[in-house]
């Protein structure tokens, strides 16, 4: 099995957040409260470590809403993963960013 | 917020994009693009406020953008580390020589930019006739330093020669000197005898008269410095006169630059008949030997007894101007011998071709080898010419005693250690593809030395070969080796890509 990598403060806000729902650069950023200089570089680094994965928004529904498409990220099953095991690293990172499931409960 | 500036931020913010993108590699850079700028237009819709630009918004989206940097950067990483070691400089035998041309290209065309290798590549300028001798007196050990008499001179010139058909002189002061502009300034003078420059067989730019024979007013050289500074680079300056010392004399030409090699750093040369020469003071006799005079010289060097009226003995030196004329071909040619005289004592001459079993590289395989290592050589030589000369006239424009120090020194240290890494390079290059070879991988450990081996394994990454270097050299075991591998190994290096 793929050792679990060690993931930096910023790395583990930034995987939380998408965890959370937020799952395009600019949300991460508000959410966060980062600058954008360094979410887009984590968020290279997190994607070619296969924690998370992106895709583009279907044409049709950017120019329904009159707007460009947006490039949406996900978690991967080794991203989820490695956010439960960063959750015991830093305990606050649930607090600061409630997951959909925390929000639920 | 005046629309005019709300603009200008627009284009700084879309010149941003544009600047960051190139850093991106080629295949990811559209989808970036558009990403950036869907985020981008996001960014605008969320920081815009709903009556109309504000400063606050503009420097919002601003400083969104400039984060665009730092991810191409962050991308361009990336690529980096993704890009195997096969690509590297290091790896294939093309993009050595590539590399190596390259250096000699940078060096070289330095070379062209600057003033004294210019000076230098035009031997013409500054080599003296053959057999001419700066007299001295033996007592001095300076060879700087001015011995002879301008009464001595012209007893020497005066009586009949065997071993000398020509004598010159010359003797350095302070003058003033005044331009017709009105310029003036004390400046060295070399005061000498017209045939002077005849006598060397030095070229006078802008080809004027030197020997001042017939003329009522001496004949004057001024030097390239005096010229640009004083007269601003007149081609036309020759014939005009200026005052030296409160004397009229005719600019007859300019010395080219970096031409005399001879003591003394003149500005000017006044070249005056022998009887306007000041009696008072020492100076420097050139003198021109005959075949019997040449016969008698010995390491460049020849030694004169000038005889008195009451027969006592002077003993003088006669130093050839081939030392200080040789320019930096000499040198580098020095130097490249001792580095080659060197080189045993840094590594070892031996490039490892041992295999392990008897397989042995077919002979235009070696041949490439050979061929290689020769090229690799070739290139090397005129990058520590061009890179030494680089070194040596970097903050001088003449061929100073400092600068020859400079190009004896990096020409033997370029040389020397050029040649130790072509060697270690060579031991390390498959001797079938000529590729590097990488991935060391340590074997064994230093207590198996007499039951087994120890020491690292090196890959090829075409799958040709490995390279096995002893961690202890012993009697059976003391130089590398390589290990060819068969066809039985292809399946590993299936996706290399490496032929």
């Amino acid at each position: 099995m793929a050792k679990e990598p060690n993931l930096s403060h910023t790395a583990a806000i930034i995987l939380q957040a998408i965890n959370a729902g937020f799952f395009y650069g600019f949300s991460i950023m508000e959410m966060t409260g980062l600058p954008s200089g360094t979410v887009y570089p984590a968020m290279r680094r997190l994607e070619r470590d296969e924690l998370i994965r992106s895709h583009w928004e279907r044409q049709s529904i950017a120019e329904a809403e009159q707007r460009p498409a947006r490039k949406y990220y996900k978690l991967t099953a080794l991203g989820k993963a490695t956010i439960e095991a960063s959750r015991k690293r830093y305990p606050l990172l649930e607090r600061l960013i409630p997951s959909e499931e925390a929000k639920s409960v | 917020m005046n629309p005019s500036l709300a603009f200008l931020l627009r284009g700084l913010q879309q010149r941003l994009l544009s600047s960051a993108s190139p850093l991106v590699p080629a295949k990811e850079r559209a989808e970036w693009r558009r990403e950036w700028q869907s985020e981008l237009w996001h960014v605008r819709q969320a920081c815009a406020p709903i009556d109309g630009d504000s400063w606050r918004a503009e420097r919002q989206v601003t400083a969104f953008c400039v984060g665009a940097i730092q991810d191409a950067i962050c991308l361009r990483r990336h690529a980096w580390q993704r890009t195997p070691p096969f690509y590297s400089l290091q790896g294939s035998a093309s993009k050595c020589l590539l590399l190596l041309v390259a250096i000699l290209a940078g060096s070289y065309a330095l070379a062209l930019l600057l003033p004294g290798v210019r000076v230098e590549s035009h031997p013409s300028w500054y080599q003296v006739r053959p057999g001419t001798i700066l007299i001295q007196d033996a007592r001095y050990n300076n060879e700087a330093a001015a011995t002879i008499s301008a009464d001595r001179y012209r007893l020497w010139k005066a009586k009949r020669q065997r071993y000398f058909d020509g004598f010159a002189f010359y003797q350095m002061s302070k003058q003033s000197v005044s331009a017709g502009s009105g310029a003036e300034a004390g400046l060295a003078i070399a005061s000498g005898s017209s045939n002077l420059f005849a006598m060397l067989g030095l070229q006078v730019q802008l080809n004027g008269r030197t020997d001042a024979r017939g003329s009522t007013t001496p004949s004057v050289i001024l030097s390239q410095e005096i010229w640009k500074r004083f007269f601003k680079s007149d081609p036309a300056i020759a014939g005009s006169t200026i005052q030296v010392g409160g004397r009229l004399a005719t600019i007859a030409g300019v010395e080219p630059d970096g031409a005399w090699r001879l003591p003394g750093r003149p500005d000017v040369w006044l070249l005056e008949p022998d009887s306007e020469i000041k009696s008072s003071g020492v100076g420097y006799v050139v003198a021109h030997l005959t075949a019997l005079g040449r016969s008698e010289m010995w390491a460049h060097r020849v030694h004169i007894t000038d005889y008195n009226e009451d027969d006592t003995g002077q003993d003088l030196w006669g130093i050839s101007f081939e030392e200080r004329t040789r320019g930096p071909w000499g040198v580098y040619q020095f130097t490249v011998m001792l580095a080659f005289l060197a080189l045993p004592a840094i590594t070892s001459f031996s490039l490892g071709e041992y295999s392990v079993s008897s397989h042995r590289p077919s002979w235009p395989r070696r041949l490439r080898c050979w061929g290689f290592l020769a090229a690799k050589i070739a290139l090397l030589l005129p990058i520590v010419y061009y890179a030494s000369l680089d070194l040596a006239f970097w903050f001088t424009t003449r061929y100073s005693p400092a600068a020859q120090y400079i190009q004896l020194l990096s020409s033997f240290s370029i040389c020397l250690f050029g040649l130790q890494w072509t060697l270690l390079d060579q031991r390390q290059r498959c001797p079938v593809c000529l590729r590097r070879v990488s991935n060391p991988a340590r074997v064994g450990h230093a207590s198996w030395t007499f039951l087994a081996w120890n020491g690292t394994e090196l890959m090829c990454l075409g799958g040709h070969t490995l390279l096995l270097v002893p961690g202890l050299p012993t009697s059976w075991f003391s130089t590398q080796r390589w290990l060819y591998l068969d066809a039985t190994w292809d399946f590993l290096f299936a996706g290399s890509g490496v032929g």
